[in-house]
């Protein structure tokens, strides 16, 4: 029962609470909810990043899709199938790479960890050690493919993760923070890679904190903070949603509040943040429209002999911030 | 284009396992210590323990030591392999995978069957290099054959122990604590007749107990065991054993459906 049309994935409502026990025969219990109804929908053969911060349930939900964890609630499909019901189906057609210093066997070779997996997925035999051959040199592995992995480092065993997600050629991939412990060179292979598996038709779903690989890689993606979905689009559509295209950063040794509000009050300001860094403030200065421009804010700021301002295009981070900050307060 | 792996072979995971716990072995220099050393000094022990006691101690000695060595290499072994793939966080990328997770530890069990043998193995050479010559048997094929049995009812044990691990990381907490109970109510050392007698019932619920006691009557002359005798030790050996496989196949498909309800696969 092949469903090649329809989204790659499709959440509705999906939730997920966490219980756990400690003291004196587990009586205390502590709930935590990880997900709080997340709606997510990701088209086949596009890249989805996931941004949020630490807790926020990226893992939790990037899991849930693996059909590594039950939700709670809601419902959850990935190529058309139930994540509850159909997951005998979906395992051999997704991959996950949850990264890291575990998951793997360390005192055997990287080439033994994939005969491993590549048996148990069940690649055929005749094919396995070609396979092997070739995801490690996409890996930039084979050279230490016959070395024990306690000898990896931290980000050869990230890539022999990523091997291991894309040896049986599975049709979704879920990646979470997959360039996290790279180089920056291995890095960019790694990002050069995931392009490669979507030219090649598989759909990544990509949880990452790197802002700069979530606009690189993806072309939509979404905000996960608490729980809860607080923006999806695509970059540029989330710039509009916080404010706009441009912003502007004055820096000097301190501003006052009567500066700062002054600020707020110019004309196409949509929103000042202040941030302290060692003996100087920075202000970040997001706008709506084309009214104001540095001298503008120059002449707000008198008075800062120090006083240095430049315009930049916002960024994915200050959207990143933007909305986790809103939905915190 | 992506493309669909073939049918997953249950035969090609369980060799796989296997072949991985084989080089997991060979890679560790600390199984030597459970699985060659241990069987010298218990050999040692047993023979003095039981020289004297009669004209067949050395198949008690033997007896005793052997089932001793491998009641850990097999039974608490194969429950470890698990509680191992929970240290090294690959319980999550196994179950992700689309073998069912029994057919994985079938494979351990295995290897752990083998490693128990080659335990014996040592205790049988060691306290026949004590007393200068092999025990008296009456029928050593039936011993031998009875011996690997004897393994396989404690591997059956063993993978419902490892379906514990599954379920939860106390589950070597809750192993550790059983260890001395069950090593002792099942006889490995000691036949269990000899054990208070509120103890016997509780013992027959174990496979071990029956095919310990069967060999025990077709190795030792004049063997007072159980009132049944060797017949039905034997049936209640395979039934307890069957019994114990149809648990670990029921358990491990519900255990796998618990650990994804509650979330813990990553805990260690």
């Amino acid at each position: 029962m092949l469903r090649n049309d329809g989204p790659a994935i499709e959440t509705h409502g999906v939730t997920r609470r966490f219980e756990s026990r400690k003291g004196f025969l587990f009586r205390d219990v502590t709930r935590t909810d990880a997900l709080q109804g997340v709606d997510l929908t990701v088209e086949r053969g596009s890249i989805f990043g996931l941004l949020g911060p630490n807790g926020a349930g990226k893992t939790t939900l990037t899991k849930i899709l693996a059909t590594l964890l039950l939700p709670t609630g809601g419902v959850a499909k990935v190529l058309g199938h139930d994540v509850t019901q159909d997951a005998a189906w979906l395992r051999p057609r997704m991959g996950l790479v949850l990264g890291g210093e575990r998951g793997l066997y360390n005192r055997v070779s990287g080439r033994e960890n994939l005969r491993y997996f590549a048996d148990l997925y069940g690649i055929p035999t005749a094919e396995r050690e070609e396979r092997i051959r070739s995801v490690l040199e996409r890996v930039d592995l084979l050279a230490a493919a016959d070395r024990r992995v306690e000898e990896y480092s931290r980000g050869m065993k990230q890539k022999l993760h990523l091997a291991r997600g894309i040896l049986h050629r599975p049709e979704i991939l879920f990646l979470d923070e997959p360039t996290i412990g790279l180089d920056p060179k291995s890095a960019r292979e790694t990002r050069k890679l995931i392009r490669s598996l979507v030219a090649d038709g598989v759909t990544i779903f990509l949880t990452t904190h790197y802002m700069f690989e979530a606009e690189e890689l993806c072309p939509q993606l979404a905000v996960l903070s608490k729980g809860r979905i607080v923006a999806r689009d695509s970059v540029d559509r989330l710039r509009q949603l916080v404010g706009g295209d441009r912003t502007l950063e004055a820096e000097a040794y301190g501003f006052d509040d009567v500066e700062v509000a002054a600020l707020r009050r110019l004309p196409g300001v949509s929103k000042v943040a202040e941030e302290e860094f060692g003996p100087a403030t920075r202000l970040t200065i997001r706008l709506r429209t084309d009214e104001i421009g540095i001298e503008e804010v120059q002449r707000a700021l008198p008075g800062h002999d120090e006083l240095s301002v430049r315009e930049r295009r916002t960024s994915l981070e200050d959207v990143y911030l933007d909305l986790v900050e809103e939905e915190a307060r | 284009m992506a493309l669909v792996t073939s049918e997953v072979s249950r035969t090609r995971s369980t060799a796989a396992s296997l072949r991985l716990s084989v080089l997991m072995f060979l890679a560790d220099p600390q199984w030597l210590i459970p699985s060659m050393i241990a069987p010298v000094v218990f050999g040692l022990v047993a023979f003095e323990l039981f020289r004297g006691a009669g004209p067949y101690f050395l198949t008690y000695a033997i007896l005793g030591a052997g089932m001793m060595s491998m009641w850990g290499q097999t039974l608490y072994g194969s429950g470890w392999a698990t509680g191992q793939d929970r240290e090294f966080g690959t319980l999550e990328p196994t179950l992700q995978a689309p073998t069912p997770y029994l057919y994985v530890v079938l494979g351990r069990v295995v290897w752990n069957v083998v490693s128990g043998l080659i335990g014996g193995g040592i205790v049988y050479l060691v306290v026949v290099l004590a007393a200068g010559g092999p025990p008296a048997l009456p029928d050593p094929l039936a011993f031998a054959i009875l011996f690997v049995f004897v393994m396989l009812t404690l591997a059956a044990v063993g993978v419902v122990f490892a379906a514990f691990y599954v379920y939860t990381r106390y589950a070597g907490f809750i192993q550790n604590i059983g260890e001395f109970a069950f090593y002792v109510g099942t006889g490995c050392m000691f036949p269990v007749v000899l054990l208070p007698f509120w103890t016997n019932p509780l013992a027959l619920f174990f496979p071990p107990t029956w095919a310990l006691d069967a060999l025990r009557y077709n190795s030792i002359p004049g063997y007072v065991g159980f009132s049944w005798g060797f017949g039905w030790d034997l049936v209640g050996a395979v039934a307890t054993t069957a019994v114990y496989l149809a648990i670990a196949g029921t358990v491990f498909h519900r255990v796998e459906r618990h650990v994804l309800e509650v979330g813990n696969l990553s805990d260690f």
